[in-house]
């Protein structure tokens, strides 16, 4: 029994297998196979386009699979999509919130949905909304609310059923830079707490500082995986060289970084050159006067991954 | 097999559409002033207008005066627009502007129930208006028959009908737009010639088979039938009429919406 049960608890929470979502002729998402593990925050990093919307509300039971196969917390969305979805907390990419309803009959309305009614709905709404610092808007509608205050709204709907589990569609998008900060600290707190949440986003700060390992998808396809830290250093190496090169000599100076090896990136007047590994880049001698090491990001190596081309969704 | 994600299965859960009707009540509530404002003044100016007002220009009908007529088609044509109001526009308006229906389809919520939620606001609109008229109207003495109160029943059934017939057409609308042709080309033909103001027998008679036709026309037979207290064969076949299109019109809706919203 406790065998069994600690099995259980090792089981992923998410398995993704050959999953394939078409529209007609489009591909959206184009048989990737992931896991996510109990407990973990993971997250989906990529373009616009990249198919990550579809992916998650594929995990929500929203939008069945064209193939493959999906299972969540141990259910297979074809089947069990409404014992998935009793289990589980989605917060959409829109709010989806009720223009209709105070924020705080936004929970209450749809807790009901989940079996919470009465004064435990009406309890449970009030814990939330001050975890999530809402109680001074309880009252209001929701149009009177900012865009982070919108969001907050948004998650803290998706917590009311205290779900194992909670799907976040780019959670931070459009939010300015305080709002964006509030919403990761308490996500970071729900995950103290032991949700496992599945995110996607194309915050590279946000993924770095958010997840405990990362698929970057592109195209459909998943490019690369594995914790933000490994990620990079596969990717971009553990340093990377800012040279300022420009007019004539850019061309000369790509040329010569080829001969060594090396791929160079533009960035604005700058040049990207990652190291391999744990080593610096060797770019000296190549005559570039302005030269500045940096440790490599997660944006260098999803820039690398996902190269430059502009993504429109 | 795409439309086995959301409930196609045999599980029904009733308490999902009172959790989408309390929804409604909720939102009502917050608003009710305006509310009720909308259900009762214009419906009854309306009545005013048309019993008293054309109605002295008519002068008396077979046996009854031309406001006593007209009072029942008024109860539940306004019925009808509630209805077709808040189902067609109103539903519209949540599940493309404000994408209340994505949130309701990712919690434990199947079409069949939200649709059912839906139709059901739809209809206790349509009670609403149908009980706040019929009030006024029988206040008036526009209302021969205690049997009158089976008026309310009949707006029940219009309600219920056009829930499901608007919510099929916010399920197939393309835009906001689209949604006026509703009322233009549905609502408003239907509230004029379906017997609420003249007898359909005064049209040219290849009209009348039409005119037969149309859904509100039986909700009108029906409500005038009680107001005047001579319920009959042909009453209680409008109400089946009534019925009968709703448990055509409410799956419909259900796969229409399964067919817009789960892709």
């Amino acid at each position: 029994m406790s065998v069994d049960r600690k099995r259980k608890t090792m089981d992923p929470v998410v398995r993704a297998t050959q999953l394939e979502k078409k529209y007609g002729r489009l591909t959206a998402v184009d048989r990737i196979s992931f896991e996510v593990r109990p407990g973990e925050t993971f997250g989906l990093l990529g373009p616009n386009g990249a198919g990550k919307t579809t992916t998650m509300r594929m995990m929500a039971c929203i939008s069945p699979p064209t193939s493959g196969d999906l299972t969540v917390l141990g259910m297979d969305v074809r089947r069990q999509s409404r014992a998935i979805r009793d289990a589980l907390g989605v917060v959409a990419q829109h709010d989806g919130l009720d223009p209709d309803l105070s924020a705080r009959d936004n929970l209450i309305v749809h807790a009901r949905y989940y079996g919470l009614r009465g004064s435990v709905a009406g309890a449970r709404a009030d814990e939330v909304l001050e975890f999530f610092g809402l109680t001074a808007r309880s009252r209001d509608e929701v149009d009177n609310l900012s865009g982070g205050l919108k969001r907050r709204l948004s998650i803290a709907r998706a917590f009311m059923h205290r779900p194992r589990m909670v799907i976040l569609d780019e959670p931070t998008t459009g939010l300015d830079p305080q709002s964006r900060n509030r919403v990761w600290e308490q996500l970071a707190n729900l995950k103290q707490e032991g949700v496992t949440i599945a995110m996607s986003t194309h915050y590279m700060e946000e993924a770095a500082s958010l997840c405990d390992r990362l698929v970057v998808i592109d195209h459909g396809r998943i490019l690369a995986e594995g914790t933000p830290d490994a990620l990079v250093r596969e990717i971009a190496g553990a340093q990377t060289a800012m040279l300022k090169v420009e007019g004539p000599e850019r061309a000369r100076v790509v040329r010569a970084l080829a001969e060594r090896g090396y791929q160079a990136h533009g960035r604005g007047m700058l040049l990207a050159v990652h190291g391999r590994d744990g080593d610096r880049p060797q770019v000296e001698g190549l005559g570039v006067a302005h030269v500045i090491y940096r440790p490599s990001t997660l944006e260098d190596a999803f820039l690398a991954l996902t190269g430059r081309e502009l993504r429109d969704e | 097999m795409a439309l086995a994600v959301i409930g196609k299965t045999a599980d029904f859960r009733p308490a999902n559409v009172i959790g989408v009707w309390l929804r409604h009540f909720t939102a009502f509530k917050r608003g009710y002033l305006i509310e009720t404002t909308a259900i009762v003044v214009e419906p009854v100016f309306i009545l005013l207008a048309v019993g008293f007002g054309v109605g002295q220009l008519v002068g008396q009908l077979a046996d009854v005066s031309y406001a006593e007529f007209v009072a029942p088609g008024i109860v539940v044509g306004n019925a009808m627009w509630h209805a077709l109001f808040e189902c067609s526009w109103g539903a519209y308006r949540r599940m493309q502007i404000h994408k209340i229906y994505e949130s309701l389809l990712t919690a434990p919520v199947n079409m069949r129930e939200l649709a059912g939620g839906e139709i059901a606001w739809g209809a206790t609109r349509a009670v609403m208006t149908t009980v706040a008229v019929l009030a006024v109207a029988a206040a008036l003495g526009l209302i021969g028959s205690p049997m009158g109160l089976g008026v309310i029943l009949v707006g029940a059934l219009t309600g219920l009908m056009f829930g499901s017939l608007g919510l099929v057409f916010a399920s197939v609308a393309p835009t906001t737009h689209s949604l006026t042709l509703v009322f233009t080309l549905v609502g408003t033909p239907l509230f004029f010639f379906s017997g609420a103001f003249f007898p359909i027998s005064s049209l040219p008679s290849y009209l009348q088979p039409v005119a037969w036709a149309m859904p509100l026309t039986p909700a009108v037979q029906a409500a005038r039938g009680f107001a005047t207290g001579s319920v009959g064969v042909q009453e209680v076949l409008a109400l089946a009429y009534l019925a009968g299109l709703t448990l055509l019109f409410y799956p419909l809706a259900t796969y229409l919406l399964r067919r817009r919203l789960i892709a």
